[in-house]
């Protein structure tokens, strides 16, 4: 029997397919305007990735921020128990996660069996959330997924003061017009996202191990800065991104 | 139920319904919180309501107050600057926090209504002198209260309205009692209105329904349902949407620690002694919040007395940003009742807005986990 997680998230749609506690395989594409289109296009895209067809799944569990639109879907659960339930499906040891996307940061806290036992979000604001790194690579004609490369090569991070998102877009656009390094720049970003993420983190008193997931686990760069802030190593999977789908696609085959 | 849908029409427009009472020939007087002593204004024939901020943008009110102060004050300044409050004949400041007495001061200055007073209570209230001193301020009040309504305000005055007080205080504390015991048995946003209605509407009209939906809500049966019970906690909570959002969440209010709800009516005023010095004591005696001190564990004591009572499952912590007696409290309140296992949820908000995807997200998984 083959379960199916569909994460609707706020940048990106992502679905997983898995089989008898294996990973069959997943897909990612940009949600764009529609939640429900992205969730019916990204769940056949991962269909025919797999080469199975809708009759072969038994139960779908939705996520993010999207999840209520997701009609096909059995049921729907937020993306902290989802990405709770992936972490401890691709690792049982973890007991703590760090999930950066595109709108909403988290610090999730679980127990040994892998169940949500605290959490913590941003507010509204976007500061450090995968937005804030989107907006400042846009200000700096940097490729978002170039951004962890440049502030690996940084030889003195800028700092930036700012935690509002349009104030530190204008900070940084001051310090283009000083001539600060780009690397350098990026390096300040990356730092500063970290802070908020890492707050989060000390609010819900994290435990090792802490697994990274979420769209900007794929950025060096904010790896490195939030191990740096946080005092100890993260583990991320090959699977970070599409972790939600993956713990929802779990949540399925216990429904 | 017809008696629910009065409160629900009478605070959907505060505005309209302030014309009607003025078309009674009736002065209203203006509250900003719960220490806001309603029982003397009724005595002296004026129309005490409670001001919440109409959610308007803030424009005018930037001016005077900057981002830093919470939202309730910056709304209902933004709301008598621009003329929404235009109806209040006067206005009567607690001395509570410190973003409701700067609002006072340029509330004063502003000058917009006839009345204004500045009810200078006590901050620690468990000393003996200041219950000397809390009886003291309010016949200073009673005073100013007298020059405004141009006549005395008799001791036959101040017990007619504090069995109105009682009355109405008894009936909402008989329908969350019972909501406790059968919940579900009315919805949140219900709650919600009806609580909210009777600190805006003609306490004559208020006293007269509560009875009726008390003893209605007595006779139904139970719901079905098998809501996690949560009780809240935090300042305001003026918002319908977000007790239905916990609802959707698979929660069910049990009870509350708000200005907005059981903080401001629980407890009775004493009728067989002096009005005053009884009405002093029922103020001195309430649960306080944390602008007032009363001993340094009070708080967490009726916290984890108020989440036991009620079976709470959780606790939901819902603040209004920028609200610093709150966030001071919030951390101590959490220890405690963590002490006794039981688990709490942070929830800052704004007043004029509310990210609704954000906290149900926040709520969904709470009550998954507790």
């Amino acid at each position: 029997m083959i379960y199916a997680g569909i994460d609707i998230g706020s940048s990106t749609a992502k679905a997983a397919l898995i089989k008898k506690n294996r990973l069959l395989g997943t897909h990612v594409i940009p949600t764009g305007y529609n939640p429900l289109n992205a969730g019916i296009t990204v769940f056949e895209a991962v269909l025919e990735k797999v080469g199975v067809s809708k009759i072969d799944i038994t139960a779908i569990v939705s996520t993010g921020y999207g999840r209520a639109s997701v009609n096909f879907a059995d049921t729907a659960m937020t993306e902290i128990i989802c990405h709770g339930t992936g972490a401890h499906f691709m690792n049982p040891d973890i007991r703590g996660i760090i999930d950066v996307g595109g709108q909403d940061s988290k610090a999730i806290l679980l127990d040994k069996n892998g169940q949500v036992e605290n959490f913590a979000m941003n507010d509204k604001c976007a500061a450090g959330t995968g937005r804030f790194i989107e907006v400042m690579a846009n200000a700096l004609e940097v490729e978002l997924d170039q951004m962890g490369d440049f502030s690996l090569k940084a030889d003195k991070p800028s700092k930036i003061s700012s935690i509002c998102t349009v104030f530190a877009e204008s900070e940084v656009i001051s310090m283009i017009a000083g001539l600060q390094k780009r690397e350098n720049i990026i390096a300040g970003i990356h730092e500063s996202a970290a802070a908020r993420v890492a707050i989060l983190a000390f609010k819900i008193n994290i435990k090792e191990p802490v697994m990274m997931t979420g769209g900007v686990a794929k950025n060096k760069g904010m790896i490195t800065a939030l191990e740096k802030r946080l005092g100890f190593e993260l583990i991320v999977g090959d699977f970070a991104q599409e972790n939600g789908a993956i713990g929802a696609a779990v949540l399925a085959s216990r429904l | 139920m017809k008696e629910i849908k009065i409160f629900h029409d009478a605070t959907k427009d505060v505005s309209a319904f302030a014309d009607k009472i003025k078309a009674k020939q009736k002065k209203i007087v203006g509250t900003l919180c719960s220490y806001a002593p309603e029982e003397l204004i009724y005595a002296a024939g004026f129309h005490p309501m409670r001001l919440f901020s109409s959610k308007s943008d803030i424009i005018l009110a930037e001016q005077h107050l900057q981002t830093y102060c919470c939202s309730l004050v910056r709304g209902v300044l933004e709301d008598s600057l621009s003329g929404r409050l235009d109806f209040l004949d006067g206005t009567v400041f607690p001395h509570t926090c410190d973003s409701i007495q700067r609002l006072s001061d340029i509330w004063r200055m502003k000058g917009r209504y006839e009345f204004f007073a500045d009810v200078v209570l006590p901050v620690k209230l468990n000393t003996q002198s200041a219950k000397i001193y809390m009886v003291d301020v309010l016949t200073k009040f009673k005073k100013d209260l007298e020059i405004a309504a141009g006549r005395e305000i008799t001791d036959t005055d101040l017990r007619e309205s504090i069995k109105k007080f009682n009355l109405i205080r008894k009936n909402l504390s008989k329908i969350y009692a019972l909501q406790s015991q059968k919940p579900g048995i009315i919805k949140g946003a219900d709650l919600y209105t009806i609580v909210k209605g009777s600190m805006v509407m003609d306490r004559d009209e208020v006293a007269d329904l509560l009875p009726a939906i008390a003893a209605n809500i007595e006779k139904m049966d139970t719901p079905e349902q098998n809501g996690k019970r949560i009780v809240v906690s935090g300042s305001i909570c003026d918002s319908p949407d977000i007790y239905t959002a916990i609802e959707a969440a698979g929660g069910v209010i049990v009870g509350d620690d708000l200005c907005t709800g059981q903080r401001w009516f629980e407890g009775q005023i004493l009728e067989d002694e002096e009005p005053l010095t009884a009405i002093a004591t029922r103020y001195m005696d309430r649960i306080i919040c944390p602008a007032k001190h009363s001993s340094a564990t009070a708080r967490g004591e009726n916290m984890i007395s108020l989440a036991k009572k009620n079976k709470a499952d959780g606790v939901v912590f819902m603040l209004l940003k920028f609200c610093d007696p709150h966030a001071f409290d919030y951390p101590y309140l959490k220890e405690f009742l963590e002490k006794e296992n039981i688990k709490t949820l942070l929830i800052e908000m704004d007043d004029q807005q509310q990210n609704l995807g954000q906290l149900s997200t926040r709520f969904e998984t709470f009550i998954h986990y507790i």
